[in-house]
C-alpha cells in the first residue's frame, strides 16, 4: 500500500531536482510550477503536474547544454549558481565519489571480475571476436597452455586442449600428441571430433578406439557415421528411405550388440577438473565447454534412430511371415540398446519412439506366446519411456534454450554488464567535457554544470547498482564452478554451461514480437548503425556549437 | 513585432487571458480552465513571455503558503490577441457565407 502523501512528496522532490538542473533563465518558471503544486488538488494529480513541469525544465537544461548560446546567463560561472541555489553541489560530488569508489571496490573481488568477464562475452559476437563456440582459428589462452603442456610433456593438458581448440587440424595434432604420450587417453579421439579429418585418419582412429575399448558401442557409431547412413529421398519417401549398405549395417549391428555405450563424458569431466586445478585455470568457459557435447555424441543419435527403425521394420516383416522367434530377436536388439542408454539422457528422447515401439512389440509377442509375466514386464518398460518423456523434453529444451532460471540470470548479467559500460562511458564523457570547458586539469578550478553533476550522479549510482546486480546474479554460477574445481563435483556443470551459452548472446538478440525477430546478426547491424548515428550526431552538434560560439567580426558603424 | 506560432493550444490559453485582460492568472488555474497539462501549458507561457506578450509577477498569498507566480497579457499581447481573434471571426464569417450559398 502506497502512503497517500508519497506521490506528492515525490512530485516535490522531482520538481526540486528539475529546478536544480534547469538553466538560470527558466528558474522562475520552475519555481512557479513548484509553488502551484501547493494548490493542485489530489496527490496523483500533483505528481502528474510535476512530471510535466520537470519534463519542460529538463528539455531546457539539455538544450542549454547542447546550445550554450540559446539561454541567457545572468550569472558569470556555474559556481555562482551553486552558491545561489544552496548546498547541493557537495552532496552530489560526495555521492558520485562514493558510488564510483564502491563500484571500483567490486573489482577487487575475484568473483566479480569473473562475472564482468562473462558479461563481456556478448560483445564477442557484436565485435566479431568469436570466443565460444569456436569459429576462430586461434585461442591465445589455449596456445599458452599448449606451450606449457608441451614443455611438461603433460598428456592430460594436451587432451584438454584437443577437445577445445578452434582449429580442427591443430585439434587433431594435440589429440595425437596426447595419445602418444599416454595411450590411456585414446578416448580423446572420440571426443575431439572428426571434422576435416581424412577418411584414412578416421579409420586409424576408429581402429585404435576399437582396440582400446572393444566393449563400447561408440567407436562403431563413429565408424558408421563416417560411412554415412544410406538414405535416399524421393517423392514416394519424402522423409527418406534406408537403402542397403552392408558396411554401415555391420557397424550399426556391432554398436547395437555392444555390451556398453560409454560417451566418455565422465572421463572428460574428471580430466578437465585435474587440468584446471593443475594449471589454476578458473575460466568458466573452459570448465563448462565439455558439457557442450550433450552427453551423447551427436553422430550417434541419427544413426541409432535409423537403424532401430530398420530393425523394427524387419521384425514386423518376419512377424507377418510367421517367424515370431526371429522377429522377437530383432525387437530385443532394439530394446537392449534402449536399456544401455540412460533413460535420463535428454537425447534418449530422440529415439524414444523406436524404443517404445520395440517394448510394445515384445509385450504383444510375449502375450501371443502365452507369457503374461514377460508381457507385463515389457509393458511396464514401455510405460517408463512415456513417464520419462516430459523430463527428457525439458532436459532437451534446457539444453538448447537454457532453463528459465539460467535465461533470467544470463539476462541480468548481460544487462548489468552493459549498464556498467554505459555508466563508465557517461562518467568519462562528463569528466572530459568539464576539463575541456574549464581548460584546466586542476580539481579546484573545475566547475561542472548542474546538468553534468546530475548526469554524473545518475551514472555513478547506475554503475553501483549494475555492479551489485552483476555480482548477485553471477555468484551462484561461480559457486558451481568452484564446486567443480575444488571437489570435482560436475553434477551442476550443465546448468553452468546453459547459463554461459545464454550469457554470450548479445542483449536484445533473440527478441521477437509477433513475426518480427531480431537475430544475432541483425543485432550486430543495429549496434554499428546506432554507433554511426551517435557519432554523426555528436559531430553535427560540435560543428553547430563551433559556429554559434566563434567570435564574430564587428561591423563598422 | 515578432509573434509566436499560434497553435490551437496557444489560442486556447490566449482566450482565457483575453476574457479578463487585466487580471493576474495562476498556472494551475489556467491548466484547469484550458484542460492543458503542465508539460504543454508552461512552454506556451514561456514562449509568450519570450515575445513580450506576457508579463509575470510573484504575488504573496495567505501566511505560510509560498508566493505564487502569476501571469497577465502585456498591452502588446492584448492587442495581438484581439487582432488575431478579429481575423479569426472574420475568416469564420466568410467561410459560413461561402458554405451557405452567399446568404449571410
Amino acid at each position: 500500500m502506497i502512503p497517500a502523501a508519497l506521490p506528492r512528496s515525490a512530485a516535490i522532490a522531482l520538481l526540486r531536482f528539475a529546478i536544480w538542473i534547469a538553466p538560470h533563465d527558466t528558474l522562475d518558471w520552475g519555481r512557479g510550477m513548484l509553488s502551484e503544486l501547493n494548490h493542485v488538488e489530489g496527490n496523483w494529480s500533483a505528481l502528474i503536474w510535476s512530471i510535466g513541469g520537470a519534463g519542460v525544465l529538463a528539455k531546457h537544461a539539455i538544450l542549454a547544454a547542447i546550445l550554450p548560446g540559446s539561454h541567457r546567463r545572468t550569472v558569470s560561472t556555474a559556481s555562482e549558481l551553486f552558491e545561489k541555489e544552496g548546498p547541493m553541489r557537495k552532496p552530489a560530488l560526495a555521492v558520485i565519489a562514493s558510488c564510483v569508489l564502491a563500484s571500483l571496490l567490486f573489482f577487487l573481488v575475484p568473483v566479480f571480475r569473473q562475472a564482468f568477464h562473462v558479461s563481456l562475452a556478448q560483445w564477442h559476437e557484436i565485435l566479431q571476436v568469436d570466443r565460444w563456440p569456436a569459429n576462430t582459428e586461434r585461442e591465445p589462452e589455449l596456445d599458452a597452455l599448449g606451450k606449457k603442456a608441451g614443455q611438461n610433456q603433460d598428456a592430460e593438458a594436451l587432451a584438454f586442449i584437443a577437445v577445445r581448440y578452434p582449429n580442427a587440424i591443430q585439434r587433431a595434432r594435440f589429440a595425437d600428441e596426447a595419445v602418444q604420450l599416454d595411450p590411456s587417453l585414446t578416448w580423446v579421439y572420440a571426443v575431439a571430433g572428426r571434422a576435416y579429418l581424412s577418411p584414412s585418419e578416421i579409420d586409424r582412429r576408429v581402429s585404435l578406439l576399437k582396440q582400446w575399448d572393444p566393449q563400447n558401442a561408440l567407436p562403431h557409431l563413429f565408424a558408421a557415421q563416417k560411412i554415412g547412413a544410406p538414405v535416399t529421398y524421393s517423392k514416394e519417401f519424402p522423409e527418406g528411405k534406408l537403402e542397403q549398405n552392408p558396411a554401415w549395417e555391420k557397424e550399426m549391428d556391432a554398436a547395437f550388440q555392444s555390451p556398453k555405450l560409454d560417451t566418455y563424458l565422465d572421463r572428460q569431466n574428471q580430466l578437465d577438473h585435474r587440468v584446471l586445478t593443475r594449471y589454476r585455470l578458473d575460466d568458466p568457459f573452459q570448465a563448462a565447454s565439455g558439457e557442450d557435447r550433450y552427453g551423447f555424441p551427436n553422430y550417434g543419435v541419427g544413426e541409432c534412430s535409423l537403424y532401430a527403425q530398420s530393425l523394427l521394420e524387419s521384425g514386423k516383416s518376419l512377424e507377418s511371415r510367421g517367424d515370431r522367434k526371429a522377429a522377437f530377436e530383432k525387437y530385443l536388439v532394439v530394446a537392449r540398446f534402449g536399456q544401455m542408454i540412460s533413460i535420463d539422457n535428454e537425447f534418449t528422447f530422440l529415439i524414444r519412439k523406436e524404443m517404445k515401439e520395440a517394448y510394445g512389440r515384445l509385450a504383444a509377442l510375449s502375450q501371443t506366446e502365452g507369457n503374461g509375466q514377460a508381457a507385463s514386464f515389457y509393458t511396464s518398460l514401455a510405460d517408463q519411456f512415456d513417464k520419462a518423456a516430459d523430463k527428457q523434453r525439458l532436459l532437451l529444451r534446457n539444453r538448447f534454450r537454457g532453463s528459465d532460471v539460467s535465461l533470467w540470470n544470463a539476462f541480468l548479467v548481460r544487462l548489468s554488464g552493459l549498464g556498467i559500460l554505459i555508466c563508465a562511458a557517461l562518467l568519462f564523457l562528463c569528466a572530459l567535457g568539464v576539463v575541456i570547458r574549464n581548460r584546466s586539469l586542476k580539481l579546484a578550478s573545475l566547475h561542472p554544470s548542474r546538468l553534468t553533476l546530475a548526469l554524473c550522479s545518475g551514472a555513478a549510482i547506475g554503475s553501483l547498482l549494475s555492479s551489485a546486480i552483476l555480482f548477485v546474479s553471477y555468484r551462484p554460477y561461480s559457486e558451481l564452478l568452484q564446486r567443480f574445481l575444488n571437489k570435482g563435483d560436475d553434477a551442476q556443470l550443465p546448468e553452468l554451461a546453459a547459463f554461459l551459452r545464454d550469457a554470450q548472446r548479445p542483449l536484445g538478440s533473440q527478441f521477437s514480437m509477433g513475426t518480427w525477430h531480431i537475430s544475432s546478426s541483425m543485432m550486430v547491424f543495429y549496434f554499428w548503425f546506432a554507433i554511426t548515428t551517435l557519432c554523426a550526431l555528436a559531430l553535427l552538434i560540435a560543428i553547430f556549437r563551433h559556429f554559434q560560439t566563434r567570435p564574430r567580426a564587428s561591423v563598422p558603424a | 513585432m515578432k509573434t509566436p506560432r499560434l497553435s490551437p493550444q496557444t489560442l486556447r490559453v490566449l482566450e482565457r487571458f483575453v476574457e479578463r485582460p487585466t487580471a493576474w492568472r495562476y498556472g494551475y488555474e489556467l491548466s484547469r480552465e484550458t484542460g492543458l497539462k503542465s508539460g504543454t501549458l508552461y512552454p506556451i507561457l514561456m514562449r509568450l513571455a519570450k515575445y513580450s506578450l506576457l508579463e509575470t509577477k510573484w504575488v504573496a498569498t495567505e501566511d505560510g503558503v509560498p508566493p505564487r507566480h502569476t501571469y497577465r497579457l502585456t498591452p502588446n499581447g492584448v492587442e495581438l490577441v484581439r487582432a488575431t481573434f478579429a481575423a479569426e471571426r472574420s475568416a469564420l464569417k466568410t467561410r459560413r457565407v461561402a458554405f451557405s450559398g452567399g446568404k449571410a
